[in-house]
């Protein structure tokens, strides 16, 4: 793409959360939303691909529904309450709307069910914006909201953990398991969000480190199925030595960083006294564990039987250093070892 | 601790920086040397019983002959590991030792926790290097499922003990063992407390393992390499016995019948997997399930929480480590000179290798508890412990160390007399290498016969 394009559809693309971030009032929320998803869609769109121009469709249309109810939502409580202000609604019905259509927009089942298709049909560097960076301005504005409806929350998030769990089970395009591992992900930051914001926030950050590193690693290894990676260690030694300490790390097994957002919602679920919704959100994660662990099969554990001319690179085509791939090892090292550092991190966040 | 935590964490840099001629006897050395440190763990000078005492981690008589056989195992396992790695490229033998180091620290780190908390996660850290080392190094293409299978057995129970931790810490304040062992008992309501003594010990159960849930275990240990064989075996199996123990102090005025139905499934298992084992046509998965029969008496003699049975456990997994280590080191040599473990297969090896004869016959002594060993003190003790508690279950450990000494002496005759078979036309003398193996795991077995108490725990 024209560098001068990219330059400015990424910038709008962080004026519209900076925006969002920033606001009070449910206006300028609505524009910053708005920004963003425009500012993606490009980029979604830029290879004149049926299936990226459809994701791109789809993304644009679910965006938009989400917004759309928000806006609606917004006004009618403005009407009712004389005021704007993000963080004094108190409407219950307009609460729920605002909840629902934010949740829309961060792809949470039961509304999850573009999540997979947009991921899928995109590249894998939109792809990551989208899982990650996408997923800051609509959390932002749920953690605001004061007064949602808990069970809404609760039975949101448990159902996302167990539909992120079971859809990914099936697949071996690899984007479409991210997708699914980020709508469990969410599942469990929307779980312990009307509890501890703080505790959202850190899980939300961990999260985003997980699957940057995740989503980089894929492109590295230029792989979108499981069979493309069984070929990883012949182009890049290294990182199959540590793509199954990073996926385990997706799957919240200590001592690495991913077990940390769980074990604090697990502990702040249990001291509230929410032992069914906790034990049901820690056996879920099991099942998005059997994925990852399909997939560090793949890249590390097993030999498929490939051809032996597709194993000798001695000619390799490196990329240029992107500088996306240069911020791999950032990610990797602050997925793998942030467990011991918690509490300072946490201090960092509250 | 830091003594043994720093070196053994250094161990790591030497595997790395170590030259390839060097690399084995250096890191074997280097094992070694910790281990001998380690030794001084044994003795116990404090009255309270917790000694080498700083915030996070102690010793007691409980949990250290469990970390001198953790850090003794370490050279065993590098000693055992060199043959079968020697065709590897050095890489890949360096990360294969780097793996034993991590798991070696985290097992160390686990024995020696103060804090369940602590406990709990180096319990589940012991998970990933061992799943590395199965589904990597493993042999058969049926590793992956023995991977997943041990992953997910181990996972699907401790989750739910990790929930209990919470409660528990939400409950008295605090989780650390040194405060909770001085706790009155704990006031649930009478339909939680079910739930909440079978979500403690359920992962401490499929560790050890019970005999319903035991299945993750012949698949894990006949797809592992001998290295990982050998630390299953020894090692993770009684971290499970070990957490049991530990967290029954917490639970006691609740464990009076809800223990019941595990008794009995622990005994049953006694016989089952017992005679499931004169079944076997694959060595290791012989081994395998005579190790699940053991920890099963293990099992019983600790859930009727008396203190004879509490020292009998002990004892029996300090044998039984050493025992089955033993073993899956014997049925390697077979392995890795007929690159079989189909016992039809490799017979009569007497007349072949007879040294290493004398060395089958002492392991499965060893294992059918033979006085004056270890073994049949631990074995005894259990036996006289539940018959204390209810004489029925002479029946099932009477007819258990029948079937146990069936078994063992079958493996015996099976491997080493009989005819040898007409396809086996040459086989590698045994290497000194693997008699020093041998000889380092039957002699502190039978050095033990003279002082028991170094592993008679903390109930005396």
């Amino acid at each position: 793409m024209n560098p001068y394009l990219l330059i400015v559809l990424l910038t709008s693309l962080g004026l519209g959360t900076a925006l969002t971030l920033s606001s009070t009032h449910w206006l300028l929320a609505w524009l910053g939303l708005e920004v963003g998803t425009l500012a993606i869609l490009p980029l979604m769109a830029q290879r004149h691909h049926p299936r990226a121009t459809e994701a791109a469709t789809k993304y644009f249309i679910v965006q938009a529904t989400a917004a759309a109810t928000l806006l609606f939502a917004a006004f009618n409580n403005a009407w009712l309450q004389g005021h704007s202000d993000i963080q004094h609604m108190s409407h219950p019905l307009f609460t729920s709307m605002i909840t629902l259509a934010l949740l829309l927009k961060l792809g949470l089942a039961p509304m999850h069910t573009w999540m997979p298709q947009v991921i899928q049909g995109v590249s894998l560097n939109t792809g990551l914006i989208v899982s990650t960076w996408q997923k800051i301005a609509p959390f932002i504005l749920l953690l605001q909201i004061k007064q949602i409806h808990p069970p809404l929350l609760t039975i949101i998030g448990l159902a996302s953990i167990l539909i992120g769990g079971w859809g990914g089970l099936n697949q071996t395009q690899l984007r479409k398991i991210l997708a699914y591992s980020s709508i469990a992900h969410l599942g469990w930051i929307l779980l312990i969000l009307q509890h501890s914001t703080a505790l959202a926030t850190y899980a939300l950050l961990i999260y985003i480190f997980m699957t940057s590193a995740t989503f980089i690693t894929l492109k590295k290894c230029k792989a979108t199925t499981i069979n493309m990676l069984t070929t990883t260690w012949t182009k890049a030694p290294t990182i199959t030595l540590v793509a199954p300490l990073m996926l385990l790390s997706l799957g919240g097994l200590p001592p690495l960083s991913g077990f940390a957002p769980k074990w604090f919602i697990l502990q702040e679920l249990t001291q509230l006294n929410f032992i069914p919704h906790a034990s049901i959100a820690a056996m879920a994660a099991l099942l998005s564990l059997s994925y990852y662990l399909r997939l560090s099969y793949s890249i590390t554990l097993s030999l498929s039987p490939n051809n032996l001319p597709e194993c000798l690179q001695w000619r390799v085509n490196y990329p240029i250093s992107t500088p996306l791939s240069s911020a791999l090892p950032a990610a990797l090292a602050l997925t793998l070892f942030l467990l011991p550092l918690t509490p300072s991190a946490l201090t960092l966040i509250i | 601790m830091l003594k043994i935590l720093i070196p053994t964490l250094l161990l790591i840099p030497t595997s790395w920086l170590a030259k390839a001629k060097w690399l084995w006897p250096t890191t074997l050395l280097h094992s070694f040397i910790i281990t001998l440190f380690s030794l001084a763990w044994l003795k116990n000078t404090s009255e309270t019983n917790w000694s080498t005492l700083n915030p996070y981690m102690a010793t007691d008589p409980l949990s250290s002959p469990l970390l001198t056989l953790t850090c003794w195992l370490l050279p065993l396992m590098i000693l055992a590991s060199q043959n079968h790695l020697a065709q590897d490229p050095l890489v890949r033998q360096r990360i294969y030792i780097t793996l034993l180091v991590t798991l070696q620290l985290s097992l160390i780190m686990a024995f020696a926790a103060t804090e369940l908390t602590m406990f709990y996660v180096m319990f589940e850290t012991t998970l990933i290097p061992t799943l590395i080392l199965i589904t990597r190094w493993g042999n058969q293409m049926e590793r992956l499922n023995a991977g997943t299978y041990f992953l997910f057995y181990t996972l699907a129970s401790s989750l739910p003990l990790l929930i209990t931790l919470l409660a528990l810490q939400n409950k008295t304040g605090t989780l650390s063992l040194l405060i909770i062992q001085l706790l009155g008992p704990i006031p649930i309501s009478p339909y939680v407390n079910i739930i909440w003594w079978t979500t403690s010990l359920l992962a401490f159960l499929v560790k050890m393992p019970l005999y319903g849930v035991h299945l993750w275990l012949p698949k894990a240990h006949v797809e592992a390499p001998i290295a990982g064989s050998m630390i299953l075996a020894a090692v993770l199996l009684k971290l499970g016995g070990y957490g049991m123990m530990r967290m029954m102090l917490i639970l006691s005025p609740l464990a009076k019948e809800l223990c019941y139905p595990f008794i009995i499934l622990a005994l049953w298992g006694v016989l089952m997997t017992s005679s499931i084992c004169l079944r076997q046509t694959d060595l290791k998965s012989l081994i395998a399930y005579s190790s699940v029969s053991h920890m099963g008496l293990v099992a019983a003699a600790i859930l009727i929480q008396t203190p004879w049975g509490l020292t009998g456990a002990l004892i029996l997994m300090i044998a039984h480590g050493l025992t089955s280590s033993a073993l899956f080191c014997l049925a390697n040599t077979n392995y890795e000179r007929t690159h079989s473990r189909t016992m039809i297969l490799t017979r009569g090896s007497q007349m072949i290798l007879p040294l290493m004869a004398t060395w089958w016959l002492i392991t499965c002594l060893a294992n059918l508890a033979l006085p004056p060993l270890p073994n049949l003190m631990g074995e005894l003790i259990i036996i006289s412990a539940l018959l204390g508690w209810s004489w029925w279950t002479i029946i099932f450990t009477g007819a258990g160390a029948l079937i146990t000494a069936t078994y063992s002496l079958y493996m015996y005759l099976m491997t080493q007399r009989g005819p040898v078979p007409n396809h086996m036309i040459s086989m590698n003398p045994s290497h000194s290498r693997e008699h020093l193996l041998l000889t380092l795991h039957l002699l502190p077995l039978l050095l033990l016969v003279f002082k028991p108490t170094t592993i008679w725990g903390s109930a005396y």
